[in-house]
């Protein structure tokens, strides 16, 4: 200290590098210091002196590491247990907790000598075992004791005899017999420790049947002292019992040994207690007058059996006298019995005896059963199917349950069982399965046969579905949807179904759930939107879970059924209503449209062609002078009057015959009948009365046709247009009878025979094979046409032609008819018919007679 | 003859003493009948010829049948039961010790011929028999009882001597017999040393009104019963 020039003021404490409060301090004298610790946290910590040099410099000058821990405690419930031909083996409670490495001695002496120490192993310090063989009957003194540094502590001295805390070996069985003059017992023979010569023991003694799981305890007033054997009583015949043993020093000091290994025995054999389950089942027979007779019965269980079943003994007997015996060594038996009554008696037999006899009555093929239980029921318990029922009034002499799987895929085979007569309440002794239907039927079995049968359906243990059930939809609506699903098959089902929910949704929506009974098959959800695409699934709900099946879709329409029918019919209607009325008005109000689209067409009858007769001839010309003063000769009609050779013609039409001739000769073109503004080149026929009154009757329709020449109204027409018109007019005589054309074909140009007649020149067949002269002619004339004109004109002609399927026959019959080549030998095949309305030539009621065109209406040219 | 009779007395008085002079380290039994049931029972226990004799002549091959019938107690061996019943209860228990005391020191010659654990047991046992005998020396010797001091059965007869180890022959065979006969008398002299102490009941049974009892607790001397013999832990005090 005196080096470093400091005091005991400049020494300063640390622990574990934490400075120690001065407090603790203190200055034994000018150079040394003590710290006193009241507490120490830490179990191990270094404790440093330190001093301060010229009042800045700490230095470390000595240090110590401090073990702080705890004395042990004094060992308490000291206790020893010496294991048969083992060493003894002592054990002990250590108390608190030292912290400190504390070493545990169990001693041990006589009163004469002292045995070696027996040192704790550390990582059993709570026991030891002593290296010498344990000597009985010589009291040895225990104890123990727990030393660390800092101090020693002895447990309580214990003084004993080792044979009064032994554990004996467990004795070994030798032998389990038993007696042919009592099958209820069995003697048990062991050998035990080699102080039972001289000490005394008691044993405990268990015992079970081979299956069962709990022991049967020998009463232990019976096996309290030393015995090397044990005769156990009151077994069941014919049946393996299990043994095993123990032992302990009678006086109950010490400790019981371990259980000996188990052994096992057979009592010997009785005879059957009981008589076997007896039943039967009546299979189809062909032969009449007979039955197949099943007889079957149930194995003893060991416990009535008594013993090995060597046979039964079947006995058949009909009105009181024996019919036969059997004896089967199997479980059933099948007869053919009439359909008499019978008794079947059935005994078991084993090495010692006979059962008694079971009885069955099988009844005439007219028996009627009667009588059922009631009330029956079947729930689980338990793990097993429990059946109950009520008695019937009549008195039973037992009954036969039977049961069997309800599969879809399997058929029903039955098991069975019989209860006595005074029983109501049973459990089925089969191997039953959980998730399956059973169907269970109960048979009251009365003296003179059975009862009518009574069934219930259960489960041993229900389960959900193994399978949803699968919806789809019956019918779709606007609002609403029809489901229907199928009842799950019972494979499946795996309880009793409780109730369906349905899930449905759209696909944005959120779901919902509707709880369907279980009795139903088809649901309509209502309330649904129109046009949106649901989505549906199914779940089927026993009393363990359900199950959901797969989803379906669908899609509500947008209209209701008929919704659209109710819709289009009433327009349709209401249009067709208006098309009718708007029909009927324009039909009152004909005239009146007529003068708005159509303007008035001068009548033909007016016409002055009227005037063209020969009796009239200057005034049509006349006429036409006026209406073309600068002389142009625009509009002539050229009449041909087909004259009948038979029939004279009339005078008029001779003149008009002559005045044909002259137009011919001195126009280039012909034209249509028509007024001043239009030459109309239909064709206009003269017939006879009679061949008037024969065209009234056809209802043949003709062709008019107008070559409109000089424009229409005030209209200048580029070209000459040729307008047609149909009408129900009816023809001439000449155009129902082809014949005559082709007549007047053969005969063109010879006029002394028939004089060829044509009535327009325009109207022409377009027929290369027949060229006309007069045809050539007006072909000439036509050339002066537009060539545009022309072709419009074709396109009209062929138009005309395919729309009027009528007229082509009028085609055909004109195509005898010589054509002239008007339009060029270049178009081939096309016939061009310019049918005119044939001319009346005798004018009705009073009107002029007249070769134009005739409308249909008198009055006014009828547009077509 | 007279000789004889006083060297054997005065060995039995030097023997005696040294039992009484024993030092003890714990606690004795208290109770008379329980240390004389541990008596018993041990007598029982040690003349089971399975605790030493079969696994000898197991170990030896001796265990054909006219071996076995060879293998006999051979007299002077052992003290006689007629000896035994006639000695007072002290002597009796000074008896056994020296007899015991001197298999051990047998046992110890024979450990190359014995199974080692049936030969560490029965040392074992002896050496609790001896500390019973002490006890029990204890006990009688704080005893007022007369009967400490009388024999089993009244008779005449000395003090029988302290017997002598067996001479064993070279002869390996005859060294095996000599040994199985000094077994079976060892078996046999414990079979009859558990039915004096039997007897030591019975006659307790029979004079209730004189119990040992009365003076035990007076008892405290320290004996040790094997003279010569080696403790396994010795203590403060050796033998005297």
């Amino acid at each position: 200290m005196d080096d470093y020039h400091v005091t005991a003021d400049d020494i300063f404490w640390k622990i574990s590098r934490a400075t120690v409060s001065r407090d603790q301090y203190t200055v034994i004298n000018r150079t040394s210091s003590s710290v006193t610790f009241l507490n120490i946290p830490l179990i191990n910590v270094l404790l440093t002196c330190n001093i301060r040099m010229f009042g800045q410099i700490n230095r470390s000058v000595y240090g110590i590491r401090i073990i702080s821990g705890l004395p042990p405690e004094k060992p308490e419930n000291l206790s020893c247990i010496v294991n048969e031909e083992k060493k003894m083996m002592c054990q002990w409670d250590l108390g608190r907790e030292t912290h400190l490495e504390t070493n545990y001695t169990l001693k041990s002496e006589w009163a004469t000598e002292k045995f070696e120490d027996c040192k704790a192993k550390r990582d059993t310090p709570t026991s030891c075992t002593v290296n010498y063989p344990p000597v009985y009957f010589v009291n040895i003194e225990v104890w123990v004791e727990a030393e660390n540094a800092l101090g020693k502590v002895a447990s309580d001295h214990i003084n004993f005899d080792p044979i009064d805390k032994v554990k004996f070996n467990p004795p070994h069985i030798l032998s389990v017999n038993n007696s042919k003059e009592l099958s209820s017992i069995l003697k048990l023979t062991w050998s035990d420790s080699r102080f039972r010569s001289f000490i005394t023991l008691k044993y405990d003694i268990q015992y079970r049947t081979k299956d069962a799981s709990t022991w049967n305890q020998v009463p232990p007033e019976d096996t309290s002292s030393t015995r090397s054997s044990f005769t156990v009583q009151d077994l069941k015949p014919f049946t393996e019992y299990v043994f095993r043993i123990r032992c302990m020093k009678e006086d109950g000091k010490g400790f019981w040994s371990d259980w000996s290994e188990e052994a096992s025995g057979i009592t010997y054999e009785d005879r059957p207690s009981k008589a076997p389950s007896f039943w039967y089942k009546i299979e189809p027979s062909h032969a009449h007058g007979t039955r197949s007779v099943q007889l079957k019965w149930k194995t003893l269980p060991p416990f009535e059996a008594n013993g090995k079943i060597l046979d039964y003994e079947v006995t058949l007997t009909r009105w009181k006298s024996r019919l036969q015996n059997y004896t089967v060594q199997d479980t059933k038996l099948t007869v053919n019995l009439t359909n008499d009554r019978y008794v079947a008696t059935l005994t078991a037999r084993n090495t010692v005896g006979r059962s008694d006899a079971s009885v069955l009555t099988i009844p005439a093929w007219d028996f009627q059963a009667t009588h059922p239980v009631t009330d029956l029921k079947a729930f689980p318990k338990d793990n097993v199917l429990w059946v109950e029922w009520t008695a019937p009034s009549e008195p039973v002499n037992r009954y036969i349950l039977e049961w069997c799987v309800l599969s879809d895929k399997s058929p029903c085979i039955p098991d069975w069982q019989q209860e006595d007569g005074t029983v109501h309440r049973t459990y089925l002794r089969g191997n039953l399965v959980e998730s399956k239907c059973y169907l269970i039927t109960v048979t009251p079995v009365y003296a003179d046969g059975p009862g009518s049968p009574e069934h219930i359906k259960a489960y041993l243990k229900q389960a959900a579905p193994s399978k949803g059930p699968t919806v789809r939809t019956k019918k779709v609506g606007k609002n609403e949807a029809v489901l229907e699903w199928d009842q799950l098959p019972v494979d499946v089902q795996n309880g009793f179904i409780r109730n369906y929910t349905i899930f449905y949704r759209t696909v944005i929506g959120n779901e919902t759930a509707v709880n369907v009974d279980s009795s139903h098959t088809e649901y309509t959800l209502s309330s649904l939107t129109s046009d949106t695409l649901y989505m549906v699934r199914m779940a089927a709900y026993t009393d363990e879970g359900g199950k959901d099946g797969p989803e379906f879709t669908f899609t509500t329409p947008k209209f209701a059924q008929g919704e659209i029918e109710a819709i289009v019919v009433p327009v349709c209607l209401a249009f067709l209503l208006t098309t009718l009325l708007g029909v009927l008005f324009c039909f009152n109000k004909r005239d009146l449209i007529k003068k708005h689209i159509w303007p008035n067409v001068p009548d033909p009858s007016k016409s002055h062609i009227a005037q063209w007769s020969p009796h009239t001839p200057p005034r049509h010309f006349n006429s036409k002078d006026q209406m073309y003063p600068d002389g142009n000769f625009t509009d002539v009609s050229v009449v041909e009057i087909e004259a009948n050779d038979k029939k004279p013609f009339p005078e008029d039409l001779k003149s008009l015959d002559l005045f044909k001739k002259e137009k011919v000769n001195t126009e280039g073109h012909s034209s249509g009948i028509g007024g001043s503004s239009c030459m109309s080149s239909s064709r206009p026929s003269i017939s006879s009365s009679d061949e008037n009154e024969s065209a009234q009757n056809t209802s043949s329709t003709v062709q008019y046709s107008t070559v409109v020449h000089s424009g229409y109204r005030h209209q200048v027409p580029s070209v000459q247009v040729f307008s047609r018109s149909e009408s129900t007019q009816p023809l001439l005589d000449s155009e129902e009878r082809p014949e005559d054309l082709q007549l007047v074909d053969n005969v063109d140009g010879s006029d002394g025979i028939l004089p060829r007649q044509r009535y327009f020149k325009q109207n022409c067949s377009q027929h290369e094979t027949s060229p006309d002269i007069s045809h050539f002619e007006r072909s000439q004339q036509v050339s002066s046409v537009n060539e545009e004109d022309f072709v419009r004109l074709k396109q009209q002609q062929i138009s005309d032609h395919i729309s009027q399927p009528y007229g082509s026959g009028k085609m055909k019959m004109f195509q005898e008819v010589p054509a002239v080549d008007a339009f060029g030998p270049g178009i081939e095949g096309q016939v061009e018919r310019f049918e005119t309305v044939g001319m009346e030539a005798v004018v009705d009621e009073g009107m002029p007679k007249s070769y134009l065109p005739q409308t249909v209406r008198r009055g006014g040219y009828m547009p077509q | 003859m007279q000789a004889q009779s006083m060297q054997r007395t005065l060995l039995s008085l030097v023997l005696r003493l040294l039992l009484l002079c024993m030092v003890a380290t714990g606690k004795c039994s208290g109770k008379y009948h329980e240390l004389l049931l541990q008596l018993q029972r041990q007598a029982d226990l040690m003349q089971n010829p399975s605790t030493l004799l079969d696994p000898y002549i197991h170990l030896q091959g001796l265990h054909s049948p006219i071996l076995k019938g060879s293998c006999m107690e051979r007299l002077g061996d052992f003290p006689s039961e007629d000896v035994l019943w006639r000695l007072s209860r002290q002597d009796f228990l000074w008896t056994l010790n020296t007899t015991l005391g001197l298999f051990l020191r047998m046992l110890s010659a024979l450990q190359q011929d014995l199974p080692k654990a049936a030969q560490q047991q029965a040392e074992m046992n002896i050496r609790g028999l001896g500390n019973n005998i002490h006890c029990m020396a204890q006990l009688l010797r704080g005893s007022s009882d007369p009967e400490a001091a009388e024999p089993t059965r009244p008779g005449p007869g000395p003090t029988p001597p302290p017997p002598s180890l067996p001479m064993l022959p070279l002869d390996t065979f005859k060294r095996k017999l000599r040994i199985c006969e000094f077994l079976q008398g060892y078996h046999r002299f414990m079979r009859r040393a558990g039915q004096v102490l039997r007897g030591w009941g019975e006659r307790q049974g029979r004079n209730r009104r004189h119990s040992p009892l009365r003076g035990l607790q007076r008892a405290a001397q320290r004996t040790w019963p094997f003279p010569g013999l080696r403790r396994l832990a010795p203590q403060g005090q050796l033998p005297r």
